[in-house]
């Protein structure tokens, strides 16, 4: 079965073509211009078992505090789920070819392509999950702040696991879809255009919450303390900035390395791009660090879990 | 003699992911001879990264990098100033009248007031809805205060523009903070602060009305602070 995206996606500028299958052995590196920039493996493992690390953390303090199975966090958890999946690909897909230069997997087999397809799929799920889980995390707090009094009635816990098995369902079809389709132009375009606008449309949320803080702020702002506005202002527009610049900068780069693969391989402004793919890989590993500290943290009642949790760790290890 | 080691596994790396690439070409030229035969090149020359030639190039080789960083860069600085903007110039909210000001307080509180139920749980369910009741209370005597505007339907707290009507019917601004010292307000206030903020503590000392405000900012703080 074709696999172009995903193979893509593995896939370096700099390489030559294979003249048959016999002659495998015969092919050199043809070495352009542009290398292929290369991250050592300790940093690619590194990051990867942070991401992990810490998003399952984050996952096992929302399932042992029952203070925390609201839908907020569920969603929360969602988004700690598909970076865990993104951070567990590039581990997998790394030991894999470590396996596979030593000697312990064929090269040729059936099970490694079918593998090697899995864990192309994998990735694509995790891209998915992630755009539609801050989706629904900008939806749920939108929902908190205009329709507070309804919210109890909107947005029940059911409701809200039934929202993430719809997500979750379509974006393991989507991701099965293009990784059988990839080689067709008609699922590059709708998945990158997916990426601005899932953006454009939490940007848009974002935005309209950030205005209502602001207009509170302007109220307090004729009252003695005026001082106070200011600063709770510019927070705010620090962490929209913070909260969209880092899916930005992760997400962005990845997505023109596609573009630019289906539409111009062989220019060599393009082909210079996609040489720094081990970077954008590396940007979407640390995407999967940042994102808990800035939407997992940031609530207290998270951090006295984990704060419980370490200190009867610390207390049982004392013993 | 590491870095030798990681060297030679970057290029077993190129070496294992061209195969791969390779078996995927011979696996699509027998399985789809069907397609036409412009597929066929397309997919072909998708594997062919070898005639990439880089003379007479114009501008340097990793401008489309720099461009699209650059770009990125422009534009998050771009949203931050936007963002900062916002803040410091006037509201629309700013124009309206008296009574849209008190319905919007109105509303603030109510947008306040559904916040921490859901959020953090930090006091039991059954003080949550002895506050709602409470609530729920504090606004039918808002409504009783303006006879004339009445509203027929029921204390049916689940619609805002049910707040609306009292607001702008209701009385003035200080039998409204009556109301609102009868219910309490420090204390639940109180609560809600010792759990979740740290720096925002001034409301205990607060008069009633700057307490209001206080509250009303929170809820909306909270998620972007």
């Amino acid at each position: 079965m074709s696999t172009e995206i995903p193979s893509n996606l593995i896939k370096h500028a700099g390489q030559t073509s294979i003249p048959s299958l016999e002659n495998i052995t015969d092919f050199s590196l043809n070495i352009t211009d542009c290398n292929q920039v290369v991250v050592p493996e300790e940093v690619f493992f590194t990051v990867a078992a942070a991401g992990i690390l810490e998003n399952l953390l984050v996952l096992v303090a929302v399932i042992r505090n029952k203070n925390l199975h609201l839908p907020m966090y569920f969603f929360i958890c969602s988004l700690a789920i598909s970076d865990m999946l993104g951070s567990l690909y590039k581990t997998l897909e790394n030991i894999f070819i470590i396996l596979c230069k030593m000697g312990y997997l064929t090269r040729r087999g059936d099970f490694e392509k079918k593998l090697d397809d899995a864990m192309d799929s994998m990735f694509i799920l995790s891209l998915l999950g992630s755009i539609f889980s801050l989706l629904a995390i900008a939806a749920d707090r939108y929902i908190t702040i205009f329709y507070a009094l309804r919210y109890h009635n909107i947005m029940t816990v059911r409701r809200a696991l039934v929202i993430l098995a719809i997500i979750w369902t379509f974006c393991a079809g989507s991701s099965i879809a293009i990784a059988l389709f990839s080689h067709e132009i008609a699922t590059v375009i709708p998945f990158t255009i997916l990426f601005p606008l899932m953006m454009f449309f939490i940007l848009c949320l974002y935005i309209h919450m950030f205005l209502l803080a602001r207009s509170h702020a302007k109220k307090i702002a004729s009252l003695p303390t005026g001082a106070v506005h200011q600063r709770t202002n510019m927070k705010g527009a620090i962490t929209l900035t913070i909260f969209l610049g880092v899916f930005l900068c992760c997400w962005a780069p990845f997505v023109l390395h596609i573009l630019l693969a289906r539409f111009c391989p062989h220019n060599p402004y393009c082909a210079c791009y996609m040489s720094i793919f081990h970077v954008n890989g590396t940007l979407i590993m640390c995407n999967a660090i940042i994102d808990p500290m800035i939407f997992a943290f940031r609530s207290p009642e998270l951090r006295s879990t984990f704060k419980k949790m370490f200190c009867c760790a610390r207390h049982n290890w004392n013993w | 003699m590491c870095s030798l080691l990681m060297h030679f596994i970057s290029i077993g790396i190129y070496l294992f992911r061209s195969k791969m690439s390779a078996l995927r070409l011979i696996s699509n030229r027998t399985s789809q001879q069907a397609l036409s035969n412009s597929d066929y090149t397309w997919e072909y020359e998708y594997y062919e990264y070898g005639p990439v030639s880089f003379e007479g190039l114009k501008a340097h080789k990793y401008s489309i990098v720099i461009g699209f960083w650059v770009g990125l860069a422009v534009f998050v600085i771009f949203m931050f100033f936007v963002l900062t903007l916002l803040t410091k110039t006037g509201a629309p909210h700013q124009e309206n009248t008296e009574s849209s000001e008190k319905r919007f307080r109105m509303n603030s509180f109510v947008a306040d007031f559904g916040r921490p139920l859901e959020s953090e749980r930090v006091f039991s369910r059954q003080i949550a809805e002895e506050s709602r009741s409470l609530f729920h209370f504090c606004i039918n005597e808002v409504e009783h205060l303006d006879k004339a505007q009445q509203s027929q339907k029921g204390p049916d707290l689940e619609s805002n523009t049910h707040f609306q009507e009292v607001s702008r019917s209701g009385g003035t601004l200080e039998e409204d903070l009556n109301c609102l010292t009868k219910f309490n307000i420090p204390n639940f206030v109180n609560t809600e602060q010792n759990s979740s903020l740290g720096e925002d503590d001034l409301l205990i000392s607060k008069p009633p009305r700057v307490l209001e405000s206080k509250v009303a900012m929170q809820s909306s703080h909270r998620i972007l602070d």
